[in-house]
C-alpha cells in the first residue's frame, strides 16, 4: 500500500517533471521542473530498497548538477529572445514542431528495438518491488573497493583530468613578453 | 526495521492494546494506520518545535547581540521581550506582498519555499534522542547532506528572480559559497563515518559514550581537528558571519533578499535560523555524543535496577533525560554561532574561496587519511582508552 502510493507519486513526479522541462519555454524554469524529475527518480530508487543510490542521486543532481547547470544558464545568458538578429526564429534549444516529431518517431523506434532485446530478461524476473529493507551501503562499497577497484580507480582518474582541464581553460593566461 | 518513534512507542504495552482494540472496531490490521497518525503527530511535533526555535533564534540573536554591545535589545513584549518573534511573525504576515514587476514570478514564489523545504526535509533524519527520530535512514547523514543542499538552488533561485543587482549577486555568492564549502564539511563527516562505521544516525552516535573521553571530539587528534573544520564549513553553508557575504548590508543591501517582503523575506529567515539548529545538531550528533547520557541512563536500565521503576517509565525517563543532553548541547553550539557572528569581521570574497580551497580541503583530506591510519594503527581504539591501559601497564609494575 505504502510502497505503490510512493511509487506512483514518484512516477508522476518523474515523468510530469520531464514532460514540463520538455514543453517550457523559459530554460530556467525547465531548469526547476528537471529538479523535480530527479527527486522523482530518487523515489523510484527508494522504491526498490536502493537507499543508497536514492541518497546519491540528491547528492549529486540535487545539489551539485542543477546548481551548476542554472550557473552556467544565467551565466551564458539562455533565457530570453528566440529570435535572432536577422529576424528569423531560431531552433530553441527545447525543440519545435518538428523536432518534437521526429524525436518522438525515434524515441518509439529505440523503445522497441530496446525492449525487444531486454524482453527475455524482463519475462524470467519476478517483480522486484521493495522485497527487503536490508542496507545496501556496505554491499556497495566492498563491492566499490574490491570486485571493481579498477573501474572505482579509473573513474576517478576521469574527474581529475577534468579538475585539471578546467583549471587551465579558466586560468588567465601569461602573456609573453619578447 | 529501522528504529524510529513509532517502533520505540510500539514498545508501550497501551499502544499494543489500542491498535489491538482499533482492529477489533475497523475489523482490519489498524496498525499501518497507527503507524501513520503517530508520524503525522511526530511530524507536526517536530515542525512546530522547529519553528518554535527559529523564531527563538531571531530573538536570542537579538538579545544576544546587544548584551555583547552593551546595549538593552528587545525588552517590550512580554517578560524580557521574549514575544518579540511572535510580534515580528504577525507583523510579516500583515506586510504586503510585493512581487517586482520585473521578477521572474514562478520563481521568485517557490525560491524561499524550496529554502524551508530543504530544511524541513533534513530534520526527518535529526536525532532528538535515541526513541524519538522521524526515521533513523541506513544513509542518515548522507541523506542530510544531499537534502541540505536544496537550501542552495533556493538562495540562488531567489537571487535570480528578483531582477535586481544586489539579489544577483548575493544568489551568486550563496550558491558558490554553499557548494564551495560542503566540500570540506562533508569529507570531514566521512571521516566520523569511518570511526563509526556506518551511515545512519543511530551508528554514528551509537560508537560515542556519554561521558566527553568517549566522543569522537576526542577520539584522536584528527577528529579533533576535524570538528572545527566541520564547524567553520557549517557556519558558511548556513550563510552565517563571518562567512554572510550574500546578504552582506553594508554592500548588497541584503542580498538574495533584498527584494522580498513579508512572510516570504520571514520564510527565509526562518529557513536560516532552522538551518543553523540543524548543523548544530549535526556537529553534536557526529562530534558531542549526541544524546547519550553517562551510566547507560538513557536506556533505564540502571533506574530498573536501583529504583526499581516500572520498565516503560524508566525508559521514558531515560528519553527525557536523552532529549535534555541533545538539546543542551545544540543550544549551547547554537550560542557560539551567534557569538562568533557579532565578534568577527566578514571575510572578503577573495579570502573566503581561499580558506576553503587552499586550507580548509586539504586540511580536510588530511584528518580523512589520518583518521583512516589511526584506526588501521590503533585498531579502532580512541586515545583515552590507549592512555588509560598504558597508565595501567606502568602501574602494574610497581
Amino acid at each position: 500500500m505504502f510502497t505503490n502510493t510512493l511509487f506512483l507519486l514518484s512516477a508522476a513526479l518523474t515523468v510530469g517533471g520531464a514532460i514540463a522541462v520538455v514543453y517550457s519555454q523559459n530554460l530556467m524554469h525547465a531548469c526547476i521542473y528537471l529538479l523535480a524529475s530527479f527527486f522523482g527518480v530518487a523515489g523510484l530508487y527508494a522504491c526498490i530498497g536502493a537507499d543508497f543510490l536514492a541518497a546519491t542521486q540528491l547528492v549529486v543532481y540535487a545539489g551539485g548538477v542543477v546548481i551548476l547547470m542554472l550557473f552556467a544558464i544565467m551565466l551564458t545568458g539562455g533565457t530570453g529572445n528566440n529570435i535572432n538578429r536577422y529576424g528569423l526564429e531560431k531552433i530553441a534549444a527545447m525543440g519545435n514542431k518538428k523536432t518534437y516529431f521526429f524525436a518522438g518517431i525515434t524515441a518509439i523506434l529505440a523503445s522497441l528495438v530496446v525492449l525487444k532485446i531486454i524482453a527475455n530478461v524482463l519475462k524470467d524476473q519476478p517483480s522486484t518491488l521493495l522485497t527487503s529493507n536490508e542496507p545496501t551501503v556496505e554491499r556497495i562499497g566492498t563491492i566499490l573497493a574490491t570486485d571493481h577497484i579498477l573501474a572505482f580507480e579509473i573513474s576517478s582518474v576521469l574527474l581529475l583530468g577534468a579538475l585539471i582541464g578546467a583549471a587551465v581553460i579558466s586560468r588567465p593566461r601569461k602573456e609573453r613578453h619578447d | 526495521m529501522n528504529s524510529t518513534v513509532v517502533t520505540y512507542l510500539s514498545q508501550s504495552k497501551e499502544l499494543t492494546d489500542a491498535t489491538a482494540w482499533l482492529s477489533k472496531v475497523l475489523g482490519l490490521d489498524a496498525s499501518s494506520l497507527v503507524a501513520f497518525i503517530i508520524f503525522a503527530v511526530a511530524c507536526l511535533i517536530v515542525v512546530g518545535l522547529m519553528s518554535t526555535i527559529g523564531g527563538l533564534g531571531t530573538y536570542a540573536e537579538r538579545k544576544i547581540s546587544a548584551d555583547l554591545q552593551m546595549r538593552v535589545g528587545p525588552n517590550r513584549v512580554g517578560p524580557y521581550g521574549i514575544l518579540q518573534f511572535l510580534a515580528d511573525g504577525v507583523k510579516m504576515i500583515l506586510k504586503e506582498d510585493i512581487i517586482p514587476s520585473g521578477a521572474d514570478r514562478f520563481t521568485f514564489i517557490l525560491a524561499p519555499f524550496l529554502c524551508l523545504v530543504g530544511v524541513f526535509a533534513t530534520l526527518a533524519v535529526v536525532p532528538f534522542s535515541s526513541g524519538f527520530i522521524l526515521a533513523d535512514l541506513n544513509v542518515g547523514i548522507f541523506y542530510l547532506v544531499g537534502m541540505a543542499s536544496l537550501v542552495g538552488v533556493g538562495v540562488f533561485l531567489g537571487g535570480y528572480a528578483s531582477n535586481s543587482k544586489w539579489s544577483m549577486l548575493g544568489g551568486m555568492r550563496g550558491a558558490s559559497q554553499i557548494i564551495s564549502y560542503e566540500i570540506p564539511a562533508t569529507i570531514t563527516i566521512i571521516s566520523i563515518v569511518l570511526l563509526a562505521g556506518g551511515l545512519s544516525m543511530g551508528t554514528l552516535i551509537g560508537g560515542q559514550g556519554g561521558m566527553p573521553q568517549e566522543w569522537y571530539l576526542f577520539h584522536n587528534p584528527f577528529a579533533f581537528i576535524g570538528f572545527f573544520v566541520y564547524f567553520i564549513a557549517a557556519l558558511a553553508e548556513t550563510n552565517r558571519a563571518p562567512f554572510d557575504l550574500p546578504e552582506a548590508e553594508s554592500e548588497l543591501v541584503s542580498g538574495y533578499h533584498t527584494e522580498y517582503s513579508g512572510m516570504r523575506f520571514g520564510l527565509f529567515a526562518l529557513a536560516e535560523y532552522i538551518e543553523v539548529f540543524v548543523v548544530c545538531g549535526v556537529a553534536t550528533a557526529l562530534f558531542l555524543g549526541g544524546y547519550k547520557v553517562p551510566f547507560d541512563l538513557g536506556t533505564g536500565a540502571i533506574l530498573v535496577q536501583k529504583l526499581g521503576l516500572n520498565e516503560m517509565l524508566a525508559k521514558n525517563i531515560g528519553q527525557i533525560l536523552e532529549l535534555g543532553a541533545f538539546f543542551t548541547k545544540t543550544l549551547a553550539l547554537y550560542y557560539v554561532v551567534i557569538w562568533v557572528r557579532w565578534t568577527l569581521p566578514r571575510l572578503r570574497v577573495d579570502q573566503l574561496m581561499t580558506l576553503c580551497w587552499k586550507y580548509l580541503t586539504p586540511i580536510a583530506i588530511f584528518n580523512l587519511l589520518g583518521c583512516a591510519v589511526w584506526m588501521y594503527a590503533f585498531d579502532g581504539r580512541s586515545i583515552f582508552s590507549l592512555i588509560f591501559d598504558a597508565t595501567t601497564v606502568v602501574a602494574g609494575h610497581h
